[in-house]
């Protein structure tokens, strides 16, 4: 029994281990594609490991993924050449981390689905006012972002990764993450016991807004073309929600695999059946809702169950029974 | 001065759309608790039925009505119990119910939108109807939407009437207070459910029909409808019809005034007055 | 404990993949395409590309290239395919399209896929002129030929010398707005209003409209700037009734151009000259508004049946090919059409699918195509060879007025009224 604990507790870590070196020696075997497509997939676990740290920890379903994302794309098509990679994403990071503030500071009153559609305005109200600017101050619309090679992109994409789910790791780890959770099941509580509730909620939209902008700077480098239209593009806010939800937001790892998942099955459908695509790719996402109400994370405990359950008990009964017969248990 | 009557009677016409467009949605999100993001694809083929009956069988559209209404109706109907229903008896609490059956609307968004490209094409269509003004003295009245303005109220106070004056409607109304209560008085709350997702489906289908009176379709236009009428639905409180009403009515005034002032910010005023209201007063005009 | 056993954590990650690499080796494969090997048999030439099937873009894939290159491929293969010389046969076309569902990231990725991937022989351009802008660089350093379609990116004239496997087809502003100004100050016009999209498009359009409309004596009374998705534009056109404004420029795309159009009809304001972006170019807006309403109107371009008889024959096919329906742009899809003849043709001359050979035998050579002689300069088509810049509907026939030497008629200045309902 003991023996069988400390198994569980190494496995975890050790397929970790394996995934993530396996990540990082990819791009020396794979195929161009697998990178660019990769590329992508990384993106979306990014954005929705991102959202995550904020909605999942706070019970808020926040749709202002695509303002920092935008942010990000554009800042990078600003002040293009201006500063080298590493300091653009961290300046477009603070820039997102900023705008989170504000937007979080204001509407702390919101709570559910207000704060969601005051989110998803948001997006909307900076598009249209950066495009307005763009074309009547400006004169202009429009900035070309220099190209970085994709395996620098996908380095990049899965340092972030890994950043944002050690950054996870740590704050359910501390004595915040108790707080945390302190809010998403009664704020009113959790500000009772002297918790400063809403500082720590702000800080936390800042910080998943710092990781979202920084994918949106490293993504426009693959773009090479930005304009707000382009970069404030209200799939950005839904697509993130919809893969945590997919995934299932009770472990670390439904984000991830619901972000992988659904992005592929994007890419696979589009290019399989660019006809049939959105038809099947709806189908999916009923399907799935319907029958996996806690995301493919669900299923695998499903599975896991119902092979602790049934099969397993079943394997070993029958190897006991054969082997050692007289000396069960 | 005529001016400033012009610009609000303006605003007044185009605000009946809003209306309209919205009433369904905050019907479907005050009772079933579901944010239908999906709502502007059904006001999308309730626009695209009436084009085909007019164009194909040359009837007036405002009797198509009588076509996209039921059509819409049953579909709603029909995605309701088979699917909103099923998935509601899956998750247990409502905050769950609100996360998923946003990404189930999504998926419906999808499979309707897929269906009508295949239909329809992705191609603009439209017809036009009524595109004229009449005067009154120096005011100006566009005759079309005229029509829609009238065509709105009239839908809105029936609607309003259904729900306050009929029996079922007061089932329907009994079932969005308290659910729990208005099972042990004997209502069916399934049912219930069901008529008002249909009811919501069928005003979207109304929506459409007058949208396709002064505007031209495409297959892929139902999501600017949505963020509208989430928009106007919030902005009135949800789950208030009056509220809709008025809040359709706000956003049409307001974008004729910007609009009169700096059109290329009138999108962008849109979402900040909106943004202001949400913050000043959150449960919106007519809020609770 | 916990930072040092997530420093043993890394350090573990860092290790193994050290060994992956050590055990993968050297298989980097090489993505250059079709050249530096020996030459394989082939027996098919497989066109790809990344095309807006659905989402806001999707409307230009269905009423303007779309149905040109779908025609195209048919008559190409019902021939035969094209003659390859350095394979001695002819080789039909195969199309690999995917749809990048109007999104730009997912465009560059199933562009590249096309590209790196699927290695296909040739690409169709993408949709818009901000697609054009990133395509047009990442096919250029693949090394493959890219002929533009929809969008004419004329931001990027500055940058072509740097990209010779880009060429654009479609006229740019400047070619169309100076014989639109000179027929304006022909016709006595004194004042016109200019409603833009807040889009490239707009911004092209109107940089290019308001100095050659001041040069030329015209008053610019306001020049104003819409946002993608306006649905109501009476106040502006009111205030153009008001000031009495002849002559209305409107530089928006589909959706905005038909709604002025309407609303224009609603407020009672028939300016002597009303001039429309994209879409009044389109069989599908007579068929709407009607013969009555649109006769007078007009939009870039333009050709039309009467501008030679191969147009009118391709007219003729474009219907065919679509089952009767008339769906046809009469501002570019003779000129995308062209495109493809010149593709075919620069093939035929090289007798190679080299990407590299061919971008020279296009950029130097003229060819015979549907609209005429056509050849390239700097990257571009120079304005003599279009069919003509600017279009008018009259009696239901999108007829070409400017420049005069191409008009299939005499402009209609100024407009009939709107009919009477």
């Amino acid at each position: 029994m003991d023996n069988n604990n400390k198994l569980k507790k190494i496995i975890g870590p050790v397929i970790l281990v394996l995934i993530l070196a396996f990540m990082i020696s990819l791009p020396l075997f794979a195929q161009n594609y697998t990178i660019i497509l990769l590329r992508t997939i990384l993106m979306y676990v990014a954005l929705t490991l991102s959202w995550v740290l904020f909605s999942g920890f706070t019970g808020y379903t926040s749709l202002a993924t695509a303002v920092f994302y935008g942010t990000g794309l554009y800042t990078a098509g600003v002040l293009n050449g201006v500063l080298p990679l590493p300091l653009l994403m961290l300046c477009s990071g603070l820039i997102s981390a900023v705008l989170a503030l504000i937007i979080g500071t204001i509407t702390l009153r919101l709570r559910g689905i207000y704060f969601a559609i005051f989110t998803l305005s948001s997006v909307e109200l900076i598009k249209h006012v950066l495009n307005w600017y763009e074309i009547n101050v400006l004169g202009v619309r429009g900035h070309y972002v220099t190209r970085v090679d994709y395996g620098t992109v996908y380095y990049i994409l899965l340092a972030i990764v890994v950043l944002i789910l050690i950054t996870t790791y740590l704050i359910k780890r501390s004595r915040y993450g108790l707080a945390l959770s302190g809010i998403k099941s009664c704020e009113e509580a959790a500000v009772h016991t002297g918790v400063n509730a809403t500082a720590l909620k702000v800080l936390l939209f800042a910080l998943s807004a710092f990781f979202i902008g920084m994918t949106g700077t490293v993504m426009a480098t693959g773009m090479l073309y930005v304009d707000s239209i382009i970069a404030f593009n209200l799939n950005y806010s839904f697509f993130p929600t919809l893969m945590a939800i997919f995934g299932g937001m009770s472990s670390m790892f439904g984000p991830i695999i619901g972000a992988t998942v659904f992005a592929y099955l994007q890419e696979y459908l589009i290019t399989r059946s660019p006809d049939a695509y959105m038809f099947i790719f709806g189908l999916v996402m009923i399907i799935t809702i319907l029958y996996l109400p806690d995301g493919l994370v669900g299923l695998y405990v499903r599975i896991r169950e119902l092979l602790l359950q049934k099969a397993i008990p079943q394997i070993r009964r029958k190897i006991s029974g054969g082997k050692h017969a007289n000396t069960a248990s | 001065m005529v001016l400033l009557i012009n610009i609000i009677l303006n605003g007044l016409l185009l605000g009946g759309i809003y209306a309209v467009t919205a009433v369904g949605l905050s019907l479907q999100y005050g009772v079933a608790r579901i944010l239908n993001i999906a709502h502007g694809e059904y006001i999308m083929v309730g626009a695209f039925l009436t084009w085909l009956v007019h164009t194909k069988f040359g009837v007036n559209p405002l009797l198509c009505l009588a076509v996209a209404g039921p059509a819409m109706f049953i579909l709603g109907y029909l995605v309701q119990t088979f699917l909103f229903r099923k998935l509601k008896e899956k998750t247990p609490t409502p905050a769950e119910f609100e996360g998923s059956s946003m990404l189930m609307a999504f998926g419906i968004l999808f499979v309707i939108q897929s269906i009508a490209i295949f239909l329809w094409g992705t191609n603009i269509e439209g017809y036009s109807y009524l595109a004229y003004s009449i005067y009154l003295g120096d005011i100006r009245l566009s005759v079309n939407r005229l029509v829609i303005l009238i065509a709105a109220l009239a839908i809105c106070l029936l609607f309003y009437l259904l729900l306050t004056r009929t029996r079922t409607g007061k089932a329907i109304r009994a079932a969005s207070q308290d659910p729990d209560a208005a099972a042990l008085m004997g209502i069916n709350i399934n049912r219930m459910l069901a008529l008002c997702f249909a009811l919501g489906a069928m005003m979207a289908g109304f929506a459409g029909m007058l949208i396709s009176l002064v505007y031209q379709l495409q297959t892929n236009m139902g999501m600017q409808y949505t963020i509208i009428a989430i928009i106007v639905v919030v902005l009135g409180g949800l789950g208030s019809i009056p509220g809709s009403l008025i809040g359709g009515f706000l956003l049409g005034i307001l974008g004729a005034i910007v609009n009169s002032i700096e059109p290329g910010l009138h999108m962008a005023a849109y979402y900040l007055l909106f943004m202001i209201l949400l913050l000043v007063k959150p449960s919106g005009i007519f809020g609770r | 404990m916990r930072k040092k056993s997530l420093l043993l954590f890394l350090i573990a990650c860092l290790a193994l993949a050290l060994v992956f690499t050590g055990c993968a080796g050297n298989s980097n494969n090489s993505n250059n395409n079709n050249n530096g090997k020996a030459l394989e048999d082939k027996d098919k030439l497989v066109f790809g590309g990344a095309r807006s099937l659905s989402g806001p873009l999707a409307i230009q894939d269905e009423s303007c290239f779309g149905p040109v290159y779908r025609m195209w491929i048919d008559e190409v293969n019902e021939r035969g395919g094209i003659y390859v010389e350095e394979y001695g046969k002819k080789l039909p076309i195969e199309l690999k399209l995917y749809d990048d569902t109007s999104d730009m990231n997912t465009m560059i990725t199933l562009l590249e896929k096309s590209m790196v991937e699927d290695k296909v022989d040739f690409l169709l351009a993408p949709i818009s002129t901000a697609f054009l802008h990133a395509a047009a660089p990442i096919c250029n350093e693949h090394g493959y030929l890219l002929i533009g379609a929809e969008g004419g990116a004329k931001e990027l004239e500055p940058l072509m010398a740097g990209l010779p496997y880009f060429f654009s087809l479609l006229n740019y502003a400047t070619h169309q707005v100076d014989p639109f100004v000179e027929m304006l100050a022909e016709h006595g016009i004194e004042n016109a209003a200019i409603i833009f999209i807040a889009d490239q498009h707009g911004i092209e359009y109107s940089g290019d409209l308001v100095p050659r409309l001041t040069m030329a004596g015209i008053d610019v009374v306001f020049s104003r700037s819409i946002p993608l998705g306006t649905k109501d534009m009476t106040a502006l056109l009111e205030e153009a009734k008001a000031k009495n404004v002849q002559a209305l420029l409107c530089c928006a795309y589909p959706d905005e151009n038909f709604a002025v159009f309407t609303q224009c009809m609603e407020v009672g304001y028939n300016p002597d000259v009303i001039i429309f972006g994209p879409g009044i170019c389109l069989e599908v807006f007579p068929q709407i508004f009607g013969v009555e309403a649109t006769h007078g109107v007009m939009g870039w371009g333009a050709w039309n049946e009467k501008s030679s008889p191969a147009m009118a024959d391709l007219a003729k096919r474009l219907t065919e090919h679509q089952g009767g329906n008339r769906n046809v742009d009469w501002w570019g899809q003779a000129i995308y059409y062209a495109g493809l003849e010149i593709l075919e043709q620069a093939i035929e001359k090289a007798g190679t699918i080299d990407h590299s050979v061919l971008k020279d035998v296009i950029a130097t050579e003229t060819f015979d195509t549907v609209i005429g002689k056509v050849w390239f300069e700097n990257g571009g088509v120079p304005a003599e060879c279009y069919p003509g810049q600017v279009g008018q509907w009259q009696n239901g026939i999108f007829e070409v007025v400017a420049p005069s030497d191409k008009a299939t008629a005499a402009p209609l200045i100024p407009k009939p009224p709107w009919p009477t309902q």
